[in-house]
């Protein structure tokens, strides 16, 4: 691939520009027109007085210019991609909010409807008496609760429950107002991924990131979720690209709102605390040779002023925003890095081996990324992470050649210029997400949701890939079907472009599309084709699901073949998620017990490690046959015995 | 040209897409197993399994399903929580996908036949071993009686029927404790549980644990056992003590006629692992055989032991 075909295929600017010119050229017009009405109403009046008053009108109004509706359109048309981005995120919480009811409740998520709860009191309570609120006892009594993750998230989840629940009655259920920010914050992520890409590569690019990233079965199953893994990945994103604007537009607004951003990130979950080792790197290759210039000559470093206000505004943000942080502030953070550092391992399986402890093995996460992320998304992944690898090297190598004084056989020609060094961020925002998951102490148990902030810029380069791949197939068609010319300089007309590249996408995405819709829900069973399904993921010993919300897909069978009343052992499915379940009447209404022991129906997950609790219903019901087993394309997901009279 | 090739090349990279939407139709439609063909399965099975015989399923993460259909006749706990698969003269693989369980390594194909899309592969055991007393099938008032050991002191632990104990809500959850059990003073139970072994599969077996710290011993006589040519067997520890290994040992040690037939020690970590004692000298003699475990301590202890012919 040469430069000259780089840039063929690279054509945001551009893009925009040409926009933005014609959006111009289109109110110069209404303009003129507007100007001319306004003469021939003041033309026709009689009287010189009319005529007058008509005159000053007509002059007021051509001074005022197009009125605001008119301004508005104008420069939403100049400025088509946030709308754009929007739209999707908009597609896409709506397909979320669509499909939230038929996906039963994590555990996690059990514990985080009740620590909500506890909030939204104290949310009341700030606004009913807020002497009161901020007392030490009302705060500890009530943010001690789940302390061992920062508050933002599940402060929205609260207060979306107050507002679209219980004062607006937007959403009848309970959990589906929980839920919604998190749906939200999903949208935020697409709308970022396509932002970033379309500014950094171009706008088709944009739109293929939000697909590719939309169209992931994991990211989609825990999009729906009121947790802090989708959250996470939005404000990862959502920083590096404030932090990315900051550097570009410069000034004190951008700095500052890197700033807040940083701390509402630390804010979302502990992932944040890796963000330095993005912004630090990429500060000083950008600003390096300033910084050492400036230092030399003034004894001063230049710290870019995003930087500076991440590094103070951020913990002031996020100290602010954590009431349980507000007394014993220094031993309480303290306790929170603590826990995570020294959380314990939970069991996970990976090739047939339940894994439990370190060492985790290296090739976890390459093997679930590939056994899990659409391949279409990762081919076209690979295909960008190369061009725009290579584009760094080569920068990389000139910048070598000048400082050593020598000149290298390659690159032949320069790259274009980046000032932001736009590709180094990115595969810094990928590195650092994935980087410590190669390490041999790095716990393992939460699958692919760990590293899921590193997903939007693997999109991002799948939608430069996509650019790449798209400028050979309309080079291709163009001397195919339109010109049939042998030369490169073919090109399609705009309706043919567009149908065509519709096409290509539908073509590319079809399967990951069909495969996202099929997950549902069962999005953490769910393999890519090319991995076999989820036969094939059970095949080749990958976990199978985690956190008991499986429970909530036997409701019709359990509505045929239980009674009212009946007890139920609901096994790894969190008592708290178990009564939600029960309260939005989910499920039929059933006992939940325990122990199997208590428990006329008993179910069992089916994870390696989780095989003693089916073992334990044999010896308890004297029986291995199940009443029923819920599968998904023929792999077992819950099995459920019943207790025969015969086994009392 | 190098470059036309690159063109080409890039421009198919939609095709990459065709093939995972056509795979994903696939497995999602015709590659799963109707409920018809496990119905279809089970009758073919049932119509030529004898008592001897083995019914397992294929792959492994297949077996609810196959429990499922085939109902404990077929698929019961017996046959499920083997020890080992030496007591079966032939084995009835039910496979899906073209699975194959490495348990029947080595052993002949004898037939083989389709119910839609499961194959049904008969297998003949290279090294059948016919069963004389399985000590499991014993475990109750009527031939078996245990003590507590300490020192001098033997104590009776009596038989209690009751409730069962098979875990709560945490995982990993421990053994299930049986409602059937012998009971002793001063820490001990004895009873017939499925053990969740290090190899995640299932084994019928007896619980002989906890003792607590001591040396105290459990002892159980099983009366009028049938002596083969030899003593065969298996003992294991819950997975979650098994998968830490240290240096813990639990012994075993069998006698019979006031005589010591052999023990086996068993290494925490080592997993679920065989033994065998042989005893030609016994061979269809009928008598008592006495089992002394020790040095469980904490440990969920469990072992199985049945008396056998062998074929030299």
């Amino acid at each position: 691939m040469s430069e000259d075909s780089e840039r063929k295929t690279d054509p945001p600017r551009p893009d925009r520009e040409d926009d933005a010119q014609k959006q111009d050229e289109s109110a110069s017009n209404e303009k003129a027109k507007a100007s001319a009405g306004a003469k021939a109403d003041a033309s026709a009046k009689a009287g010189a007085k009319e005529k007058a008053g008509a005159k000053e009108k007509a002059d007021a109004k051509e001074n005022a210019g197009p009125d605001f509706g008119t301004r508005v359109r104008t420069w939403v048309r100049a400025n088509p991609d946030p709308f754009i981005g929007g739209g999707i995120a908009a597609v896409y919480v709506m397909w979320l909010l669509a499909t939230a009811r038929s996906l039963g409740f994590s555990r996690d998520e059990g514990f985080y409807f009740g620590a909500s709860s506890d909030y939204a009191r104290w949310f009341s309570m700030l606004l009913d008496s807020p002497g009161k609120a901020i007392e030490r006892g009302s705060i500890d009594a009530i943010w001690a609760n789940n302390h061992e993750h920062p508050s933002l998230m599940k402060s929205l989840f609260a207060i979306s429950h107050m507002l679209f629940h219980d004062k607006w009655k937007l959403f009848e259920d309970d959990s589906t107002a929980f839920r919604f920010p998190g749906m939200l914050m999903m949208g935020l992520a697409l709308w970022m991924t396509y932002m970033f890409a379309t500014r950094a590569y171009s706008r088709r690019a944009g739109v293929i990131a939000a697909i590719s990233l939309g169209l992931m079965p994991r990211v989609f199953y825990h999009a729906h979720l009121a947790c802090f893994d989708v959250p996470i990945m939005a404000m990862w994103i959502t920083c590096i690209y404030v932090y990315w604007r900051a550097d570009k537009e410069g000034g004190l607004g951008w700095a500052l709102l890197a700033g807040v951003v940083y701390g509402l990130t630390l804010e979302t979950k502990h992932n944040a605390w890796m963000l330095p080792a993005v912004f630090i790197p990429h500060a000083l290759v950008v600003h390096g040779h300033s910084m050492s210039r400036w230092g030399s000559r003034s004894s001063r470093i230049p710290i870019p002023t995003s930087l500076v206000a991440m590094a103070t505004v951020g913990p002031a943000v996020f100290v602010l925003l954590w009431p349980w942080l507000w007394n014993d502030t220094l031993p309480r953070i303290q306790e929170y890095v603590n826990f995570h550092v020294h959380h314990e391992y939970y069991n996970i399986e990976f090739l047939g081996q339940t894994y439990f402890g370190p060492p985790s093995p290296r090739s976890y996460m390459p093997v679930m990324i590939a056994a899990t992320v659409p391949t279409i998304t990762l081919v076209l992944f690979a295909i960008g992470a190369f061009d725009r690898a290579r584009v760094l090297v080569s920068r990389a190598t000139l910048w070598a050649g000048e400082a050593l004084g020598r000149r290298f056989s390659w690159p032949k020609e320069a790259p274009a210029r980046d000032r932001q060094q736009t590709d180094l961020l990115v595969f810094l925002a990928i590195a650092v997400a994935l980087g410590p998951f190669l390490l041999p102490r790095t716990p393992i148990f939460g699958g692919t949701k760990h590293w899921i902030t590193a997903y939007p810029f693997l999109a991002i380069l799948a939608g430069r890939g996509f650019d790449l791949v798209w400028t050979r197939i309309e080079v291709l068609l163009a001397r195919l079907l339109v010109v049939r010319s042998t030369t490169d300089a073919a090109t399609l007309d705009d309706t043919k472009r567009l149908v065509a590249q519709a096409a290509v996408v539908l073509l590319s995405f079809g399967g990951a599309l069909a495969a996202t819709i099929h997950s549902h829900p069962f999005g953490l069973s769910a393999y890519v084709p090319f991995a076999g399904g989820t036969a094939g993921g059970a095949d080749l010993g990958l976990n199978r699901q985690f956190w008991g919300f499986t429970t909530e897909s036997l409701a019709p069978w359990l509505a045929e073949n239980s009674k009212p009343g009946e007890t139920f052992y609901f096994m790894d499915t969190a008592w708290a998620s178990w009564v939600r379940m029960q309260e939005e009447k989910r499920l039929p209404p059933l006992r939940g017990v325990g122990s199997p022991a208590d428990a006329e129906l008993s179910i069992v997950h089916h994870e390696q490690h989780m095989n003693e609790v089916d073992y334990n219903i044999w010896t308890e019901y004297r029986s291995s046959t199940p009443a029923y087993v819920l599968t998904h394309d023929g792999v077992p997901i819950i099995t459920v015995y019943r207790r025969t009279r015969a086994r009392r | 040209m190098k470059k036309e090739v690159l063109a080409w090349v890039l421009a198919a990279v939609p095709l990459v897409g065709i093939v995972e939407l056509g795979l994903h139709v696939k497995q999602t439609t015709s590659d799963i197993v109707p409920d018809e063909d496990w119905l279809a399965a089970r009758d073919a099975v049932k119509s030529k399994l004898q008592p001897d015989d083995l019914v397992l399923f294929a792959p492994f993460w297949a077996d609810p399903i196959g429990r499922r259909w085939f109902g404990d006749e077929l698929a019961g706990i017996k046959r499920e929580a083997r020890p080992d698969e030496t007591r079966f003269r032939f084995a009835f693989e039910v496979g899906i996908r073209g699975a194959h369980r490495p348990e029947l390594e080595g052993w002949k194909k004898v037939e083989e036949r389709s119910a839609g899309k499961i194959t049904i592969g008969v297998y003949e055991n290279p090294s059948f071993a016919k069963l004389r007393t399985d000590l499991v099938d014993l475990v109750g008032p009527d031939r078996v009686t245990v003590s507590r050991v300490d020192g001098a002191a033997e104590v009776p632990c009596p038989w209690q029927r009751g409730r069962g104990e098979p875990g709560g809500l945490g995982v990993p959850q421990g053994p299930a404790i049986p409602g059937d059990k012998f009971v002793c003073g001063g820490g001990g139970t004895v009873g017939v549980a499925v053990l969740h072994a290090l190899d995640h599969h299932p084994h019928l077996c007896i619980f002989a644990t906890p003792m607590g710290a001591g040396s105290a011993a459990l002892r159980m006589r099983f009366k009028d056992v049938t002596f083969g040519s030899s003593l065969h067997g298996h003992s294991g520890v819950q997975w979650v003590n098994e998968r830490t290994p240290s240096a813990e040992r639990i012994t075993v040690a069998f006698s019979a006629f006031d005589r010591p037939l052999g023990q086996n020690i068993h290494r925490v970590g080592a997993g679920w692992t065989g033994f065998e004692f042989p005893t030609p000298e016994l061979a269809n003699k009928k008598g008592d055989l006495v089992a002394d475990v020790s040095g469980a301590g904490p440990h969920a202890y469990c072992f199985e032991a049945d008396t056998r012919d062998v074929t030299p």
